[in-house]
């Protein structure tokens, strides 16, 4: 409680600096803040393209969106994740010499990533559009679940990124760890594939165990089969995201004070 | 112990830093795992801080001095809570802006329009309170004209002029500050000080560390002197002060010993900056001065002296080559660097002879006429148009030590002297901090 509070009075300072993260990330490049549009784009036509000209496996109509709903959510979970590993770190300068809420900084990149998600959203709902002309898909209104489905997700992030930015000041190692996990991560999320297509039971409940499985699939849901997320995907969504918030917050308060002195 | 005329209270504060082995500096989560425990097990720790405990009061100037890792950041940072004490209480009264290093919160990559915004929000303001100072801060730092330009593009004065003109302008009810006056250029300097000085007027409490101990005496109401992490002395900066040079000049003096006095933080390389105090010696050495000393009319060797004491400053000479061109020269200079005074042989018209074996000379003062602080001597023996024989730059250091708080540097033998309906109450020459010799004075003014 007492964290949430410090966060409330931090809010302008983090809303400051998820601006300037932003703001820093583009100035200097000529297409700025299109980037935000443009990368999802690239990266949905590479995946569209090898899983559909190199790799065909149409599991489903029309399968770029079917990707679409999936690697957005897990982008967000990923470049979040990975890059508070190093939110603490880079930023020494302020936790050792302006006193400074730390929490601030891992939330600043999830909400920076955020920001690009939300972005992507247009993109998304373009897509959609063009595929409901072409026939292929129909508009529902269930797609408006989605902020919902963004703001779970973003505690369950947040509470990732708590954990992961301050025990990687003191573990170094966690840094490689979590890129190799989320390559691994990536094939063990049904993002490419659909969950009910794994014939092996054990195979499929151990896919669960990853708390992203639910996330994806909850997104599917909502933005390509326009149906409601299953009551225990999100019955697992919201147990993940709280269980990660008070985990990260915990981890974090008993890292606190080690910080300023181990960076 | 919160009382609230305290603005800042630490009682017996310690603070240890844990040093990381060679191995285990990056501890491993494997190793973590392997214990099943996350607090990892230092080799070794260090104290930084033993048993600290003072208070500031409301609105007092209070300087920090002391060498280089004594742990003066460190109690900086503790009492702003960027560290937290390993034992002990801190307990602090009012909004707190520490500069421990300007413009820490700038990020290069956007303008300084928008680092103002960012560093103020860090430093406690709202969206609001920045936009009514920003052409405040940006007059005083006096970089209108780049105010829209990335930071990367300053230069570090620039860098370090924004970063004051933010933190001064916080209003904060406590500004610490860290070794962060003596950047800038001269002018920059001199309006920080303004600034500050009117800061304290308006009743901010203040902190300071800095090893310039002229702002020390000039600004503070009250010093603390940490040696090794341990409160050495605390109370009057002129006493603090002079004490702490007093210990400095007794290292400095011993021959092997290089002693320097730290001028910089520990993170600054130390070359930076030259210490005013260290001794430096040039010159071609056809004639050598072997021992230069400040004794007394007895001839005993003196560090610490009081105002008005007869003092002679002898030079050995050692002649390797007969002259006949040669001057003896003194100067004494202030321990910021000025100079108090300086005279040769030359000067006072004295036409050199020769020189022609080992001998002594003795340039005596009746009466060294000056105010409480630390100085040091330079004497030279060299040619009439200055080629050096032997030059030793702060070949002497000493300090004159006071009870009452005059300034300047020379104090003229003087007497108050009143007529008409000016009285002054009987004085109490054990009450007031009064030297015996002005007691005196005002005792025989007020016979007539």
């Amino acid at each position: 409680m007492n964290q949430l509070a410090t966060l409330y009075r931090s809010r302008q300072l983090i809303a400051a600096l998820t601006a300037r993260d932003l703001k820093a990330r583009y100035r200097g490049s000529v297409l700025g803040f299109f980037w935000s549009l443009a990368n999802p784009l690239l990266l949905l036509a590479v995946y569209t393209l090898v899983f559909t000209k190199f790799f065909p496996q149409q599991v489903v109509t029309p399968y770029p969106l079917f990707l679409f709903a999936g690697i957005l959510p897990w982008t967000f979970f990923s470049a979040a994740t990975l890059e508070s590993t190093n939110a603490i770190t880079s930023n020494a300068g302020l936790i050792k010499k302006v006193m400074f809420p730390a929490e601030a900084l891992p939330l600043v990149v999830v909400l920076s990533h955020l920001v690009h998600f939300a972005l992507a959203i247009p993109v998304l709902l373009g897509a959609i559009v063009i595929f409901v002309i072409l026939g292929q898909t129909v508009l529902s209104p269930i797609i408006l679940l989605v902020p919902v489905l963004m703001l779970v997700q973003t505690i369950f992030v947040a509470g990732v990124a708590l954990t992961v930015s301050s025990a990687s000041v003191l573990f170094r190692d966690l840094r490689d760890l979590v890129t190799n996990l989320m390559q691994l991560g990536f094939f063990v999320t049904p993002i490419i594939y659909l969950i009910d297509r794994i014939d092996s039971r054990l195979l499929r409940a151990l896919l669960r165990v990853n708390p992203m499985t639910s996330f994806v699939i909850a997104y599917q849901d909502v933005l390509f089969f326009g149906r409601f997320p299953s009551v225990s995907d999100t019955f697992l969504m919201l147990a993940y995201a709280f269980a990660s918030i008070v985990v990260g917050f915990t981890v974090f308060d008993r890292l606190r004070d080690t910080l300023a002195e181990a960076i | 112990m919160n009382a609230p005329e305290f603005a800042i209270h630490l009682d017996h504060v310690s603070k240890a830093y844990r040093l990381w082995g060679r191995r285990s500096q990056f501890a491993t989560l494997k190793s973590a795992l392997l214990k099943r425990d996350l607090k990892l097990a230092p080799e070794a720790s260090i104290a930084a801080l033993s048993d600290v405990s003072f208070a500031v009061h409301r609105g007092e100037a209070f300087g920090i001095v002391g060498r280089n890792g004594s742990g003066k950041s460190t109690l900086l940072k503790l009492i702003s809570g960027i560290l937290k004490p390993t034992s002990g209480a801190i307990a602090v009264n009012g909004r707190i802006a520490a500069l421990i290093e300007l413009g820490a919160g700038f990020h290069p990559e956007i303008t300084g329009r928008e680092n103002i915004y960012i560093n103020g929000i860090m430093l406690g303001l709202s969206r609001r309170d920045i936009e009514s100072r920003f052409d405040k801060i940006v007059d005083f730092s006096g970089i209108r004209d780049f105010i829209d330009q990335p930071v990367k593009t300053y230069s570090s004065g620039m860098y370090v002029r924004l970063g004051f003109a933010v933190a001064v302008h916080v209003d904060p009810d406590i500004l610490l500050i860290d070794e962060v006056l003596s950047v800038g250029d001269e002018e920059f300097s001199q309006k920080c000080i303004a600034k500050i000085q009117e800061m304290k007027y308006r009743g901010v409490t203040l902190v300071f560390v800095t090893h310039q101990l002229g702002q020390v005496r000039d600004l503070c109401d009250r010093a603390l002197w940490l040696d090794h992490g341990r409160v050495a002395a605390v109370g009057d900066p002129v006493r603090v002060v002079d004490e702490y040079l007093q210990v400095v000049a007794g290292h400095a003096q011993q021959p092997a010993a290089a002693v320097t006095t730290e001028t910089q933080s520990a993170e600054e390389p130390a070359e930076t900056k030259k210490d005013p105090l260290e001794e430096e010696r040039w010159g071609s050495g056809e004639v050598l001065l072997t021992r230069v000393a400040l004794t007394d009319d007895q001839g005993r060797d003196l560090v610490a002296l009081g105002a008005g004491t007869p003092v002679t400053i002898a030079l050995d000479v050692e002649v390797r080559a007969p002259q006949e061109d040669f001057v003896f020269g003194i100067g004494i200079y202030h321990a910021d660097g000025s100079c108090v005074y300086g005279t040769n042989t030359d000067i006072e018209g004295l036409q050199a002879q020769r020189i022609a074996a080992n001998g002594r000379a003795h340039f005596v003062m009746p009466s060294l006429d000056l105010v409480a602080g630390a100085y040091r001597v330079d004497a030279a023996i060299h040619t009439r148009n200055g080629r050096a024989f032997d030059y030793r730059r702060g070949v002497i250091r000493f300090v004159v030590g006071s009870r009452i708080h005059d300034i300047g540097v020379y104090r003229p033998k003087h007497t108050w002297r009143f007529e008409g309906g000016i009285t002054f109450r009987e004085v109490d020459t054990l009450k007031r901090d009064v030297p015996a010799e002005m007691a005196e004075y005002i005792r025989e003014s007020e016979k007539d």
